[in-house]
């Protein structure tokens, strides 16, 4: 029997091509493979080729292939090891804080309040801004003579010579606090503004994230008489924590991998004191022309970023519960 | 003394009352079910009443005592919601255990608790699956021990078998219905299924608007319909409404049937009845067609069991009757119930 | 197709040419200048710069049509010169047929661009670079030709810029430096003389004993960077040659583990300590320039540039900076690095007509460079000093007769207007270069990108190792990185 408007053909079957999820699948995952090639693979590719050879910025030739030289070599420094040390205080001390503050921020901006849009305009601003941007922007405000915060110390006579009743100023007698020019402030400062700079991405992670908790399930708690942290420890917190693993995750992948924030803010100083892996391997193979050594120093993110990902992942699928 | 009483409660979200003054009373160890369509404001009420919402106006008293203001967990109730609200991280044992432990009960008395509640329920094997290990009627089981535990003076149900299957939902009505006569806890249920309402509930309140509209046993609910709302709103299918002057007389499908039909033969009152469509259901056949009202003709209903044999064809026309006794009469403007008028 | 065949110009005849342009363009710029710092009559009037009359023929062939040069640059610490030198370049371009483009970035970009041009193979054709460009020989053209003609044409270079390009392990050219930049001490006069040094410090050991009082006495801090940037770096080889030590010998043998050495930063942890605040491990390049403007500094090593933007905000403060040359040390050595250098290199990339209109062009601005200084208010000093007679000597200006020269009567509103000229005049006797005594080469410089020697000076200061201890850890890093670059065959002391 003829169907009237039922034609077949090639040129038709072309035409449905598309439907066909087994051709469609792979076509559109295409674009991401390439992306992954492109820009993940090769690079890394190339970087540990880098490491393994004795490249320089004026000589950029594959030819010579010197072995782990380049590893034995930076590893002899005494900034590597501050480096790598640095670079694991920072991820985990600023993702300790982020994950405490942005639970705190997604609690309150999950309720409602007058003015709730302007304090979340307020909070997603450090994310929107260029990094580069906001770590000018605190290198004024830790600046060792200008800064601003100094100031209102100064200005509550919590610091300088002028102390609150006849007594010595709390945060010391000195005019200024040098925010980047003592070693544990200028810890600090890094710490802070990684915080300052990822807490709105942890935030909008988590803040999405509760509320995907079914109102049922909160209503419950309450009825069942869990008080606020109870149904925040035992409730909220554990329903969330596969995407909390994720919001870590990126958290600690872009803290580890990050070199705006010192390389604007301190260039590793005082010394090398806080100096971490990707502005160590950038000042080394960038300014001081050994690719190959700047390569080997990325390199040592490698297996830290791994381990950091293999273990979130896994945690993120076992609580996985829905 | 009631165990459950609102005065003049009302909730108003916005614009929207979704409760506009509720004065309701139950009755130690009824099972009083809120019956209405969604959005009439029964869900509302329930959580007006558990403290999950505050009242714009109004009070909520539970054992005598206003409650306004109280945390639900100082309300001594219980509920379960209609997605049953199970803890998915939790084990059934401490889901069920949760609330023991917010009250502070140790160890021991937990376990027995749990112990005892799984039992009754059935569930007693299930203590170390997870929610999604088990299936909807375990997962209502669960819901219910969680509630028996916490010895509340009255349980709170939120449309607590929607999320059953038909068979399933027949079955656990029966065993829900059972549970509350065992333990004789007040019970509160929220549902839109009559079946439910009908077949469950020593007293119906039914909602509509954020107002109830008629409170009354199912009984004094079907057959005393206070308006034409409830009318029509119970009643599968709903009573049949035709207009006669200022007034509207109703009467119920199973009641209007072919004339000769009745046993009884005085005190029937005829009406012609031409039929456009006739459905067969196996035990009924529905009979659709137009009686002549006032302003028209209405579209009304028959349903025959299937005891009656008389043949109808569509096209036809027939003469029905209801027995006069079965006519009740509302008023055309307000919807309100009123005495007999003459035919 | 035959090349339509232009005739030959010459160097000499356009710069004939130009310098009537040259003229009327720095006078309005030195007019501007005087108009921008709103100084009073006693001012003296600004000096427009003479072509210098050693600038001797080079022929010059029109290019092919289409040639391209492109110069990457950083945006001078004296705006003026950017805006001379851009249209300076553009108008040598249009007169011998090629494409000019200038563009200007910031310091700190410019050897990760230079990097990245390399890297990628195509880029601009000359980046002008601050210091010793060595650490990209393997990825620069030989600019031996240019060199040889440049001196042939102006004379003998200053050894400081020589240094900056010139690898005699492999003698290579492999840059062309045009300019330095004087370091002398800048210190406020008002504050030094309350203290009893009103000519400032003329040693190390002054800068401590006056220092301290100042600090002690009226609050003020000395500024020297202990930070790991390029001030601070400076700093430290300059107190370390001034002590009699150094990173290397002339045989490039490492020298950095010496008693002088330890000395000097023994030294360097004792002028933190009394006349210093913590705010000098933060230092960063603009650190000087903020605090010597804001008053809050006595004594800072820089160029003129922070008092020539002082000058602009706050004349009357101005008038209490004075400069010392370099500080002598204990032993009577006086040393102290250039500030920085102006260095041009040409990637291995560039080839053909692009090359040659580069080298050209070199030789066009080494000519000029009378005007090169005058435009940077005197901070580009000549690599050859045939080039710029002005600075150094008295002169005959066509409009005003016989003129001092401009150290001795600076140009730019000084008051008293030779107050650069002590410090300016014998800076090519005590100026070093990175690497000094030995060659500027890739280790050197390495050694002075990774922060080697003001890293190992802070530690001491901070107190978290001594000076020993510091020394010998920089020394096994030093070693480390000479060692890499001999195995190329870059540096001596096998």
């Amino acid at each position: 029997m003829r169907v009237p408007g039922l034609r077949g053909g090639v040129r038709v079957q072309l035409r449905y091509l598309l439907d066909r999820e087994g051709l469609l699948g792979p076509l559109m995952l295409l674009p991401a493979i390439i992306y992954i090639l492109a820009l993940v693979g090769f690079p890394l590719v190339l970087a540990i080729a880098y490491s393994l050879s004795d490249v320089t910025a004026g000589d950029t030739s594959l030819d010579n292939f010197v072995g782990l030289d380049n590893f034995s070599r930076i590893i002899k420094r005494p900034e590597f090891r501050r480096a790598l040390q640095n670079t694991i205080l920072f991820v985990v001390v600023s993702q300790v804080l982020i994950i405490v503050l942005a639970t705190t921020l997604a609690q309150i901006l999950s309720q409602d309040f007058r003015g709730k849009a302007v304090v979340r305009f307020l909070i997603i601003l450090p994310w929107a801004a260029p990094i580069a941007l906001g770590t000018i922007a605190w290198l004024w405000l830790l600046d060792s003579e200008f800064s601003p915060i100094d100031l209102i110390l100064r200005e509550l006579h919590l610091l300088g010579p002028a102390g609150l009743l006849g007594r010595d100023a709390i945060l010391g007698t000195d005019t200024n606090l040098v925010w980047l020019g003592r070693e544990r402030l200028t810890m600090a400062s890094v710490i802070m503004v990684h915080v300052w700079r990822l807490l709105p991405l942890s935030t909008v992670i988590l803040l999405a994230a509760l509320t995907t908790i079914p109102r049922d399930v909160l209503d419950q708690a309450e009825v069942d008489g869990a008080g606020f942290w109870r149904t925040l420890f035992q409730i909220k917190i554990p329903l969330i924590l596969p995407i909390m693993g994720i919001a870590i995750l990126f958290g600690m992948i872009l803290t580890a991998g990050d070199m705006a924030v010192v390389y604007n803010l301190t260039r590793g100083g005082p010394v090398y004191y806080t100096q971490v892996l990707p502005t160590w391997s950038f000042f080394i193979g960038i300014e001081g022309g050994s690719l190959a050594q700047g390569a080997a120093v990325a390199l040592f993110l490698l297996p830290l970023l791994l381990v950091v990902t293999i273990l979130v992942l896994r945690l993120a699928r076992r609580s996985e519960v829905t | 003394m009631a165990v459950v009483e609102t005065r003049g409660l009302k909730k108003q979200f916005g614009e929207v009352k979704a409760v506009d003054g509720v004065d309701l009373s139950s009755k130690e160890g009824e099972f009083l079910v809120l019956l209405g369509p969604s959005g009439c404001g029964k869900t509302t009420l329930l959580r007006l009443i558990a403290g999950l919402e505050q009242p714009t106006a109004g009070e909520v008293l539970i054992g005598g005592q206003v409650v306004n203001g109280l945390p639900p967990r100082a309300r001594k109730i219980a509920m379960v919601f209609q997605s049953y609200a199970l803890y998915p991280h939790m084990t059934v044992f401490n889901n069920i255990a949760f609330s023991l432990k917010a009250q502070g009960v140790d160890k021991a008395a937990r376990q027995e608790k749990v112990e005892w509640a799984t039992s009754i329920l059935g569930i007693d094997k299930l203590l170390q699956r997870r929610p999604r290990q088990l299936s909807g009627g375990e997962r209502q089981r669960v819901a219910l021990a969680r509630c028996l535990v916490r010895e509340p003076t009255v349980f709170l149900l939120d449309e607590p078998l929607s999320n059953l299957d038909a068979q399933l939902r027949a079955s656990a009505r029966d065993e829900l219905q059972q549970l509350q006569q065992r333990i004789g806890i007040t019970t509160i249920y929220v549902t839109h299924d009559q079946v439910e309402a009908m077949g469950m509930g020593d007293r119906i309140a039914v909602m509509y608007q954020g107002q109830i509209r008629q409170l009354g046993t199912p009984r004094e609910i079907y057959d005393e319909p206070g308006d034409t709302f409830v009318a029509t709103f119970l009643g599968s299918p709903p009573m049949n409404l035709v207009e006669r002057d200022t007034h509207l007389i109703g009467f119920r499908p199973e009641h209007f049937l072919p004339k000769g039909v009745p046993e009884v033969q005085d005190n029937l009152v005829t009406f012609s009845f031409p039929v456009t469509r006739v459905e067969y259901l196996g035990a009924d056949r529905l009979v659709y067609g137009v009686v002549a009202g006032t302003s028209g003709d209405t579209k009304t209903m028959a349903r025959l069991p299937s005891t009656v044999t008389v043949p109808i064809e569509p096209g036809g026309d027939y003469e029905f009757v209801v027995p006069a006794k079965e006519l009740k009469f509302f008023d055309r403007d307000t919807g309100l119930r009123t005495g007999p008028k003459p035919l | 197709m035959a090349q339509e065949n232009k005739p030959r110009r010459s160097i000499f005849s356009w710069a004939l040419r130009k310098a009537a342009w040259g003229l009327a363009l720095t006078v309005a710029t030195g007019l501007l200048l005087l108009a921008a710092c709103g100084d009073d009559e006693e001012a003296p009037p600004a000096e427009t710069p003479e072509v210098a009359p050693t600038v001797v023929e080079v022929p010059v062939e029109e290019f092919p049509p289409g040639t391209e040069l492109k110069l990457l640059q950083w945006s001078h610490f004296v705006p003026q010169y950017d805006k001379w030198f851009d249209p300076f370049a553009e108008e040598w371009g249009d007169d011998v047929g090629v494409d000019v483009t200038v563009d200007h970035i910031n310091l700190a970009d410019l050897f990760p661009t230079l990097t990245a041009a390399l890297a990628a193979g195509e880029g601009p054709t000359m980046i002008e670079l601050i210091i010793a460009a060595s650490l990209f020989v393997e990825g620069v053209q030989d600019l031996t030709d240019v060199n040889e003609e440049a001196q042939r044409l102006f004379g003998p270079q200053i050894d400081t810029c020589t240094a900056n390009s010139y690898l005699p392990t492999t003698d290579t050219w492999f840059a062309f430096c045009h300019g330095w930049v004087p370091d002398p001490g800048d210190y406020n006069k008002a504050l030094w003389s309350q203290v009893g040094f009103p000519d400032g410090p003329s040693t190390w050991d002054d800068l401590l004993v006056g220092g301290a009082r100042i600090r002690d006495e009226l609050n003020v801090p000395i500024g020297l960077g202990l930070s790991p940037e390029i001030d601070s770096e400076m700093a430290a080889r300059a107190i370390i040659w001034s002590y009699g030590g150094s990173v290397q010998d002339e045989n490039e043998c490492v020298t950095i583990n010496s008693p002088e050495v330890i000395e000097a930063v023994e030294y360097m942890a004792e002028l933190f300590d009394k006349t210093m605040t913590d705010e000098v491990f933060a230092w960063n390049a603009a650190s000087n320039n903020q605090g010597l403007i804001a008053g809050e500094l006595s004594y800072i090593l820089n160029s003129i540039s922070a008092y020539r933007s002082l000058q602009k905000i706050d004349p009357a403060a101005s008038d209490d900076i004075f400069f010392v040359p370099a500080l002598t040390g204990p032993r009577g050595d006086q040393h102290a690095s250039a500030h920085v250098w102006q260095i041009y290199v040409i990637p291995n990339y560039v080839t053909g007509a692009e090359l040659e209109a580069a080298k050209a062009f070199l030789l066009h601005l080494t000519a000029n460079y009378n005007q090169a200084t005058f435009n940077s208010e005197l901070y580009n000093f000549p690599a050859f000093k045939s080039t710029v007679p002005q600075l150094y000597e008295t002169f005959e200006s066509t409009q005003f007769g016989e003129q001092p020269s401009w150290l001795d009567r600076d140009p730019f509103g000084s008051r008293p207007n030779d107050k650069l000229k002590e410090a300016l005049s014998t800076a090519e006797d005590w100026v070093t270069y990175l690497g000094f005594p030995g060659p500027s080469s890739p280790a050197a410089s390495r050694v002075y990108a990774d922060r080697v020697i003001s890293n190992m000076m802070a530690q001491v200061a901070l107190g978290d190792k001594t000076a020993e201890e510091a020394v010998a850890e920089a020394e096994a890093t030093i070693e480390e990185i000479f060692d890499e670059w001999r195995d190329k065959g870059y540096v001596g002391c096998t």
